[in-house]
């Protein structure tokens, strides 16, 4: 007897640390990445990532010969003591180090009637002549000027000179500025938050109409018939499969019609129409599930004042469904964001810092796997990328809750 | 007296089960009928024949005839939409619609496609005063009907209800979810509403239908046991029956 209950206890004991053992494991895991992806991309989240190109340009500039000349340009009074100011050309430098830990001189201001004011584009191509504003964060390489005696020396990243060399060389030996080799930053993801909301925009654009209509018809009007059955039955089927499939299948089937509209390559437009596909089954059950929780009460009130069927449906049904519709198209932005297979093949892995719906692009899932599966990958990026789609998808689940607690608390 | 509703040998099955059997009754014209009857005697399925609120049922089957002011409701060529608009309801929960007190009386107005708002504010306002709630409720049309209390809500039915300018007014436990207050305010109301509508009331409540009917019809197990002027069958009543379940010795 006392060995049984020993016995018991043990085994007893035994599974109750496993179920909690287990569930700790599943927190544990989420704590991990949470911390693995804050730790490596904390250190890049901040405006700039939102708002600069992924790919940085080089431009050289040159200057306007009747004012290209030294002058005195006092130290504006609010300028931060970290930045490098020359006197004579009304300039100021920072130091900078880059996501890639590369030691950057950037450009922080430039005085209103500096003679760099003048600067214009010699690169070649259509903006060859064309004015160019100095304006702050752009990368300093290289500037080239001429010294009293007529000879050329530069300053400059390219020479390995901090700012405040930079802005000591300038003052001390530059009297003409022959030409300034600037960069504009890069790694920003402002292209693929674009096609990222591109994408969202576009795909329920397509897939919201058509997967609510279906669902009304499918819980309101279809009578329980072997056809409509079927369509139930297909439509479960479709959720579960994986999304590379689709993605192969947007590329086959709806190239064709991206192509009658002018596009010759994958493109974000494909995408969306694949995103709007794979999104159908997910709108449809939880537009289906919306429809089912409406009381039947008010159908029936409905109907009973002499309403059509159509009519209760549009003008009852639906309006008090919304809350649970809304938060199946909340699920569904969630879905886009996250999806990338799919998107490889259709929409291509090139980042467009300039994207349009018939142009390549990436979403930010994509742009993910882009700087990921170079042959130097980017996990700062990555991670940094990473924090926003966690970020983001964390609000819309918190939206969802807060709309299905509002949707059960207004019937009950 | 002038015949509202006259039903001849209704039946009534769900797939193989049969529901309500040969029933033949008269409903007079601006009279208040109440239906009696234990739990599950088939009164709440014959009153949604009535406006046949039965057809959205699967497996509904129904023969015989209704007739209301000499037309037969279950014929090929009636339009039930329209049929719906003469025989208003009020159902036993009250289910106002989730929007403000306005839309809801004037959404079936509304529906028939009136737009003007002239006439829906004439609409709404008739039909609030005829319910007795245009006093409670005048300076708040706009805000959501959810805020009213329970027998506010079910007055508000029966204002959406009137609000068609129906001919019959099927009421199916209109009391059952309202305390004696807000119920006695609902009986009262009915009394009134007598005068211009026909009012079929399905209760649980003997008193109420002491109270507020002229004509009784007894239901049990899907038939119609007895039917008669309220008085009668409360005092006199033919049948055993009637006179076991209305004495509560079942039911």
């Amino acid at each position: 007897m006392k060995t049984n209950l020993i016995r018991r206890k043990l085994s007893d004991g035994f599974l109750q640390f496993l179920t909690l053992f287990s569930s700790l494991l599943a927190v544990g895991v989420l704590t991990a990445l949470f911390y693995y992806i804050f730790a490596n991309g904390l250190s890049l989240m901040n405006t700039d990532l939102l708002r600069n190109d992924y790919w940085s340009v080089s431009k050289i500039v040159a200057f306007d010969e009747t004012v290209n000349q030294p002058g005195l340009y006092p130290r504006p009074q609010d300028l931060d003591e970290s930045v490098a100011w020359s006197e004579k050309w009304g300039i100021g430098f920072v130091d900078y180090l880059s996501h890639e830990k590369k030691q950057l001189v950037l450009i922080e201001t430039v005085a209103a009637d500096s003679p760099l004011q003048s600067a214009f584009d010699t690169s070649a191509g259509a903006a060859q002549g064309k004015p160019v504003a100095l304006s702050a964060g752009l990368q300093v390489e290289k500037i080239d000027f001429s010294q009293a005696a007529g000879t050329a020396d530069f300053t400059g990243m390219l020479a390995s000179a901090t700012a405040a060399e930079v802005a000591q060389t300038l003052d001390q030996q530059a009297v003409k500025l022959t030409s300034i080799f600037i960069k504009t930053p890069g790694g920003g993801i402002r292209g693929s938050i674009i096609t990222t909301a591109y994408l969202i925009l576009v795909s329920l654009l397509i897939a919201l109409p058509i997967g609510i209509a279906s669902a009304v018809y499918l819980s309101e009007m279809a009578k329980k018939n072997r056809i409509n059955m079927l369509i139930r039955t297909g439509i479960e089927t479709l959720t579960g499969v994986p999304s590379i499939v689709y993605g192969l299948m947007g590329v086959s089937v709806l190239f064709p019609i991206t192509a009658l509209m002018g596009a010759k390559t994958t493109n974000i437009l494909l995408g969306a129409l694949t995103m709007a596909i794979i999104l159908l089954p997910t709108i449809i059950r939880s537009t289906e599930e919306a429809l089912l929780v409406v009381p039947k009460g008010l159908r029936d009130a409905s109907l009973s004042l002499g309403a059509s069927q159509t009519q209760t449906i549009f003008k009852i049904t639906l309006p008090c469904a919304m809350p649970g519709i809304l938060s199946g198209i909340l699920l569904s932005i969630g879905r886009v964001v996250g999806e990338s297979a799919a998107l490889i093949y259709t929409m291509g892995t090139f980042i467009n810092d300039k994207p349009g719906l018939l142009k390549q692009g990436t979403s930010l899932a994509v742009h993910i796997w882009s700087v990921m599966s170079g042959e130097q990958p980017n996990f700062e990026l990555a991670c940094a990328i990473s924090i926003m789609i966690l970020i983001f998808v964390l609000i819309l689940n918190i939206a969802v809750k807060f709309l299905t607690r509002r949707l059960q608390k207004s019937w009950h | 007296m002038e015949t509202c509703f006259e039903v001849k040998d209704l039946n009534l099955y769900y797939g193989e089960n049969q529901a309500l059997k040969h029933l033949n009754l008269t409903i007079g014209r601006n009279r208040v009928m109440a239906l009696i009857g234990p739990s599950g005697c088939g009164k709440s399925t014959f009153l949604r024949c009535l406006n046949r609120m039965n057809d959205l049922i699967e497996n509904c089957r129904i023969t015989g005839e209704i007739h209301l002011l000499e037309q037969n409701i279950y014929d090929q060529k009636m339009n039930v939409v329209q049929l719906r608009t003469k025989v208003g309801m009020v159902f036993q929960k009250p289910n106002p619609f989730p929007m403000s007190i306005y839309d809801n009386i004037a959404y079936g107005p509304r529906c028939q496609g009136v737009k003007e708002k002239k006439l829906l504010n004439q609409i709404v306002e008739r039909s609030l005063k005829s319910a007795a709630l245009y006093e409670e409720v005048k300076d708040r049309l706009h805000d959501s009907a959810m805020a009213l209390s329970g027998g506010q809500q079910q007055r508000l039915c029966i204002a959406r209800a009137i609000a068609m300018e129906p001919e019959v007014i099927l009421m199916d436990e209109p009391t059952s979810a309202l305390d004696p207050i807000a119920t006695a305010k609902i009986e009262e109301l009915i009394e009134q509403l007598k005068k211009t509508y026909t009012i079929v009331i399905v209760t649980h409540s003997m008193q109420q239908a002491s109270r507020v009917s002229d004509d009784t019809a007894f239901f049990l197990l899907g038939e119609i046991v007895e039917t008669d002027k309220t008085l009668t069958i409360f005092s006199k009543p033919k049948d055993k029956r009637t006179e076991d379940y209305i004495s509560g010795r079942f039911g």
